[in-house]
């Protein structure tokens, strides 16, 4: 009955005027911004940001909401139309959807992924109106140790999963998480790291290391490709589905919501796993699987489905314990602190107008996302006909607007550059920098949870191995630490049968 | 010794280790508190540590030809890149004294030349409307202020 009852009450806020034009305005940015190549959640969000800070949260939320859905259908777009994934959440969806393009059936492909999108995140958010509630009453007896092996357990599961080398991901990890220690340390009030720059004292603000690493850095990447010219997709063709082709995807799309819910809501995992998982797991139960990766419909509804599920079922751990399981929800997280809103165990029942106001945001984004793309696509197709030199200077100007409206202070966009540079430079690297973002993140709540449990066992590390909970998290985590050593030695014994069989 | 690329990033992360370390251990330390500031930043110091030697030994990936960004960058790129950064850090240096509208729009329209777009009348009327419009957007609808600088309004 409090489900019910506090989700009427967020109802009534996104209901508003004001609530479903900011909800419009969200979206209609998210897609904008989403489909610029490269640029994906992460950035919309850190962006939007400074718009929000004269807003009421519940306001502030919904819009957010709608840049989180909208920046995520934006990246497929940019996959069917330009085989062009801005993030990789949707390389999956170029598999089919760019085909499907070439053939002039855009329109179609465009339909099934936001079809997809809506039922995948609107399965996914009921789900998680009832999980996360639940969760939270489990997580309220978590005390410092639990906490802190569950963050460690998040972190090391992100680095062993996500697509790319697991011992660079650790490393960017390891190196975000040093990023976090900079500034007055809270609990003895030493300065770290700061070298004797006032600015520093309050540590680095995560907005300065999300659009750094990552719009900064995208920056890099369309100036070098700036010249590569867009192959003109102006033939979207009809967005209609016979019914034949919706009886085709209905199957997938459902299997895909719950799958695509269940890993997004494990820490580390999310919408890439969840995509490429889909991709692969509707090609093998399909009687035609020759079809795939030659424009099947299947092959783009699942996907879209499964990453638009994952995403929304991240929002279980961030909601009910307040730990973020990837990279765009730990920069929703920070734009969630930065409304005043504190996820965790605690939120459901000290701020349950909060926390329903989050999952009616994300329900009304959802709908309000179905509605808009499906008859304007074509229209904000045509941003990507923008040209680059100019765009390149825009995103720019964002990006500093970004930082400046959050510190009023010049450092920090000196700051700023460094960690475009740094981001940039972990690109060509591959490096990848979802793990650093997460880390920096959770980085000053592990060091303090960590530092709490130590201090009630009196600096006796063996209070990790008494909680029955936090004794499971860490068995896992160090399970994935041993990933990264397993692939090291196969890895070598592969070469060296190779050499041994050349000699 | 040093020959593939991720030898190279193990060396240079190593001795960034080893910086961070040594600043760790010299933080100042307090007699009386059970876990002092400098535990954590001294374990991830180790860690680093550890996983660059760990890299030391990983094999470097084949490259992709595919991919631009896999390769080393041109020359001439790395010049635009430079050159971009160069207007970017200038733009910053000016923000405050110039003002937002006064800055951006030089740097917008000097940067979207620099980097080849053409229209030259377009990007003027661009470079002016867009931080007149964001300015105005920022400062009176969303009451975040920006810089004012040198212009009287």
């Amino acid at each position: 009955m409090d489900a019910i009852h506090g989700l009427l009450t967020g109802f009534q806020v996104a209901l508003s005027i004001q609530g479903l034009l900011f909800v419009f305005i969200g979206v209609a940015v998210g897609t904008i911004i989403g489909m610029i190549p490269g640029l994906g959640p992460i950035t919309a969000i850190a962006v939007m940001i400074p718009i929000t800070y004269g807003m009421s949260p519940a306001i502030a939320l919904l819009l957010m909401a709608g840049v989180y859905y909208g920046a995520a259908y934006g990246g497929s777009a940019s996959s069917i139309l330009l085989n062009a994934p801005g993030v990789s959440e949707s390389v999956a969806t170029t598999f089919d959807g760019y085909p499907l393009a070439k053939q002039g059936k855009a329109g179609k492909a465009l339909a099934v992924a936001a079809i997809g999108s809506f039922i995948g995140g609107t399965i996914s958010i009921i789900l998680l109106t009832f999980l996360a509630p639940f969760l939270s009453k489990i997580a309220i007896s978590f005390g410092p140790p639990e906490y802190f092996a569950l963050m460690l357990l998040g972190l090391t599961a992100l680095a062993s999963l996500s697509d790319g080398s697991t011992i660079k991901s650790l490393i960017s990890a390891t190196i975000g998480f040093m990023f976090a220690t900079v500034g007055i340390d809270a609990q003895t009030g030493t300065p770290r790291f700061t070298f004797g720059n006032i600015h520093l004292l309050q540590g680095i603000d995560f907005l300065i290391i999300a659009l750094g690493l990552f719009a900064l850095a995208e920056v890099a990447s369309l100036i070098l490709n700036r010249n590569e010219k867009a192959i003109d997709q102006s033939k979207i063709g009809s967005l209609k589905l016979t019914k034949k082709e919706y009886k085709e995807v209905a199957g997938t799309i459902g299997r895909q919501s719950l799958l695509g819910f269940l890993i997004g809501v494990l820490p580390g995992a999310g919408g890439t796993i969840a995509s490429f998982l889909a991709y692969l797991s509707e090609k093998r139960l399909s009687k035609h699987p020759e079809e795939f990766g030659k424009g099947s419909l299947r092959g783009v509804a699942a996907p879209e489905t499964a990453n638009n599920a994952a995403s929304s079922g991240a929002f279980v751990p961030l909601l009910s314990l307040g730990i973020p399981g990837s990279g765009s929800t730990a920069v929703m997280l920070g734009a969630l602190i930065v409304l005043g809103v504190q996820p965790g165990p605690l939120l459901v029942n000290e701020h349950p107008d909060i926390f329903w106001g989050v999952i009616a945001s994300m329900y009304i984004g959802n709908i309000i996302l179905l509605i808009l793309n499906l008859p304007l696509i074509p229209y904000i197709s045509k941003v990507l006909k923008i040209s680059k030199p100019l765009l390149i200077s825009l995103i720019i100007v964002f990006c500093i607007i970004g930082v400046y409206g959050v510190s009023f202070n010049v450092f920090d966009l000196y700051l700023l550059i460094g960690f475009g540079i740094l981001g940039f430079v972990m690109r060509l690297i591959d490096f990848p920098a979802a793990p650093f973002i997460l880390a920096f993140i959770l980085g000053g709540m592990m060091e303090q949870s960590l530092r709490q449990s130590l201090t009630i066992s009196n600096g006796s590390i063996s209070i990790f191995f008494t909680s029955p909970v936090a004794l499971v998290f860490i068995i896992l985590s160090f399970l994935s630490f041993l990933i990264p050593v397993i692939q090291i030695i196969r890895r070598n014994n592969r070469a060296n049968s190779a050499i041994s069989k050349g000699a | 010794m040093f020959k593939f690329k991720n030898q190279k990033i193990a060396l240079v992360l190593f001795l960034f280790s080893l910086f961070y370390l040594i600043m760790s251990f010299n933080l100042p330390r307090y007699p009386y508190v059970p876990v002092d500031s400098n535990f954590v930043p001294i374990g991830l110091g180790f860690i680093l540590m550890g996983l660059s030697v760990g890299l030391y030994f990983v094999k470097d990936k084949p490259m992709n030809v595919k991919d631009k960004m896999n390769n080393k960058i041109p020359k001439q790129d790395l010049f635009v890149l430079l050159t971009v950064t160069f207007m970017v850090i200038v733009y910053i240096s000016l923000i405050e004294v110039l003002g937002f509208i006064l800055s951006t729009a030089i740097f917008v329209f000097i940067c979207s030349w620099f980097l080849g777009y053409k229209k030259h009348v377009l990007n003027l009327l661009v470079s002016f409307i867009f931080p007149v419009a964001v300015y105005y957007l920022f400062t009176v609808g969303l009451q975040v202020q920006l810089p004012k600088g040198i212009l009287p309004f």
